[in-house]
């Protein structure tokens, strides 16, 4: 359990003359759900996009499961077992959900490059497509057009690509981003079902904070591009910093983050 | 039953037969084979009807070819070029989302590289037309490969841009240069005479055919693959595609120079047709064309190039050779209009009026048509 998947060493990105990321070093153990949160430009998305390896780092390195994959192309990483959603919906819209999945599953398959079959003699790519459809509860639609999904269920969508892989890590972008509120619950229990019975580590950014608080197993917080603390559910909302900076902005008790009152 | 080959027997996967495969096979292609069978005696019935031999006339000691059926077998093999033109360009567009304004110049390629190595080089004819048919697809693979890798560092219309410069740079010099002949293009007058359309224009007909039909199927068989499907994703969204884990750089390739060695390919036909290779096969005219034709037909579909470019190309036919005339009289204004000498304004009339009418082109408006209503049945039947 306490085995370390995800690690930066002192990860820096300068935008110019701007440090959006400052020395950060961060050790993410396996089958967990860990946040990162922080206010508006502290630097959490621009992390998460050095660990998903969109943007190259100014400095420092990112290991997962023990190997250097600071320079690894972005569409190596996805066969090496790290999956990532985007901030904004990106899905394939003008295929169905069945073949959005699918697509997912094949890309780590040996079927990828094969340009002689047909896609539907390869049965394997198409159960495990269902499997994970099944499991973020879309499989009803399989067959209609991704586009067509109201936008909640595009953000399942989302989930089922990147589970179709089987990847060890899966790497969340603010997965409510534009949600309607009463959606939330919904998606943060997928979210929640993914990573506990399904055994994966999930790296979730994310600006909700009860969202946070209800599911994660540890929280990063995030002060212009530095770490400011980390630690259980229960002890961000107790540290005295991060409320100052912070929580303290926000909210006026801590106790209503972590639901005492409700 | 203490038999376990007897409990077996009993399984339901054992009691479900499916059907055998030649009826999944005609239901599934039973219009592909009607029109490739029409296709095929197409020269035969034309010339039963007309009572003009497909074979042309006997004039002396010579045969020349002259009559009806001849005269459909150049059209349909100008159809057959121009189709499979189409196809590759949505192969691309359609299916990859990879545009290019600059796709005649591999059309182009195919007429002049043919050309030239039959008229300059001086072996046996027939050693020179297939040599010049590999160089073709030498030469398309290549430069589909070289500017295909461009497309890493150009995207949309960047690339499209550039491929229309490289294509007109292709279109001066063919203009320009000796071994071309410039302007007046390149005469191709020592084909071997069975695909010299002057002497044996059935059998370049056939082979027009087998051209169509091979590249039909090898669009289809590729766009159906694994690997096709990633083309789709590509089209639909790359940077998700890259993010899932693909190589998307690697796929555009692979489309870019399918589609380079077809048009390729079709540009032999044309300059075969045509006994000539202008620098006209290079130009923009042929691009747009495929452009337009795709659109119409349905981008992103397999029938679409091909149902577009047959009603084109027939109506083209029919209202140059028609003889409508309108005439509007206002008393101050009077307004002609005259089919044949005014052709292109009518083609235009209908193109607009077929995008507006099938906004995702003839094919691929009638598919979603066709799932609309599907899915309305569907609703309704689960409903009562």
């Amino acid at each position: 359990m306490t085995d370390i998947i995800l690690q930066s060493h002192s990860l820096r990105k300068e935008f110019g003359a701007l440090v959006a990321v400052d020395d950060v070093d961060m050790s993410i153990r396996q089958n967990t759900l860990h946040s990162i949160i922080g206010p508006n430009g502290a630097g959490k998305t621009t992390f998460f996009n050095l660990l998903s390896g969109k943007y190259k780092p100014t400095g420092g390195r990112v290991m997962f499961k023990g190997q250097d994959i600071t320079d690894m192309p972005f569409h190596r990483r996805a066969h090496m077992g790290i999956g990532r959603s985007f901030q904004i919906t990106n899905i394939f819209p003008n295929l169905t959900i069945l073949e959005n999945v699918r697509l997912a599953a094949q890309a780590v398959s040996p079927q990828a490059f094969n340009f002689w079959g047909t896609v539907v003699h390869h049965k394997d790519l198409i159960d495990r497509a269902m499997h994970v459809l099944d499991i973020v509860g879309l499989a009803g639609d399989s067959l209609r057009l991704a586009s067509v999904l109201p936008h909640g269920d595009k953000r399942k969508l989302e989930l089922a690509i990147l589970l179709a892989p089987d990847p060890d890590v899966l790497l969340l972008d603010e997965p409510t981003a534009g949600m309607a509120s009463e959606q939330v619950p919904e998606i943060i229990g997928t979210i929640d079902n993914i990573s506990k019975a399904h055994d994966k580590t999930v790296v979730m950014v994310e600006h909700n904070m009860s969202v946070v608080m209800g599911i994660s197993d540890v929280i990063t917080v995030m002060d212009q591009g530095r770490l400011l603390a980390e630690g259980t559910p229960s002890e961000i909302a107790n540290n005295k910093t991060v409320q100052d900076v912070y929580l303290g902005r926000l909210y006026g008790d801590a106790d209503e983050l972590i639901g005492k009152d409700a | 039953m203490d038999n376990v080959q007897d409990v077996f027997q009993e399984t339901p996967q054992d009691v479900f037969r499916p059907p055998p495969m030649w009826r999944v096979f005609l239901r599934e292609h039973w219009l592909h084979l009607l029109i490739v069978a029409v296709l095929i005696v197409l020269p035969h019935a034309i010339g039963w009807i007309t009572g003009d031999s497909p074979f042309g006339r006997v004039r002396g000691s010579r045969v020349i070819m002259a009559g009806e059926s001849t005269y459909w077998q150049a059209i349909f093999i100008e159809m057959f070029s121009l189709a499979v033109l189409v196809m590759s360009y949505n192969l691309m567009f359609g299916f990859t989302g990879v545009i290019s304004f600059g796709h005649a110049l591999f059309f182009g390629i195919g007429g002049y590289a043919v050309g030239i190595v039959v008229q300059y080089w001086d072996v046996d004819p027939n050693l020179a037309f297939i040599a010049g048919v590999l160089l073709v697809i030498f030469i398309t693979s290549i430069l589909g490969l070289l500017i295909g890798l461009l497309s890493l560092r150009l995207r949309g219309i960047y690339f499209a841009i550039f491929t229309l410069a490289i294509a007109e740079m292709a279109w001066l010099y063919a203009g320009s240069w000796r071994l071309t002949r410039g302007e007046d293009g390149l005469t191709i007058n020592r084909l071997p005479e069975w695909i010299d359309p002057e002497r044996s224009r059935l059998m370049v007909y056939y082979i027009g055919l087998a051209l169509f039909v091979t590249a039909f199927l090898v669009i289809r068989r590729l766009v159906r693959s694994p690997a096709g499907a990633v083309f789709q994703a590509i089209r639909e969204n790359e940077d998700r595609a890259k993010a899932i884990g693909y190589n998307t750089l690697r796929y555009k390739l692979l489309s870019i120079v399918v589609a380079s060695v077809l048009a390729g390919l079709a540009g032999i036909l044309m300059g075969i047709l045509n006994k000539s290779a202008r620098p006209e096969l290079l130009g923009v005219t042929y691009t747009v064309d495929a452009l337009l034709i795709t659109i119409i037909g349905g981008v992103g579909t397999l029938a679409g190039p091909v149902v577009g470019t047959a009603g084109l190309h027939l109506l083209e036919l029919w209202v140059r050779d028609s003889s409508i005339i309108l005439s509007l009289n206002l008393g101050l204004f009077e307004f002609t209009l005259n089919f044949s000498q005014d052709w292109i304004l009518i083609i235009g009339v209908v193109f607009v009026v077929v995008v507006l009418v099938f906004p995702y082109g003839l094919v691929g408006t009638w598919y979603r048509l066709r799932a609309r209503v599907g899915d309305w049945w569907e609703r309704r039947r689960a409903t009562t």
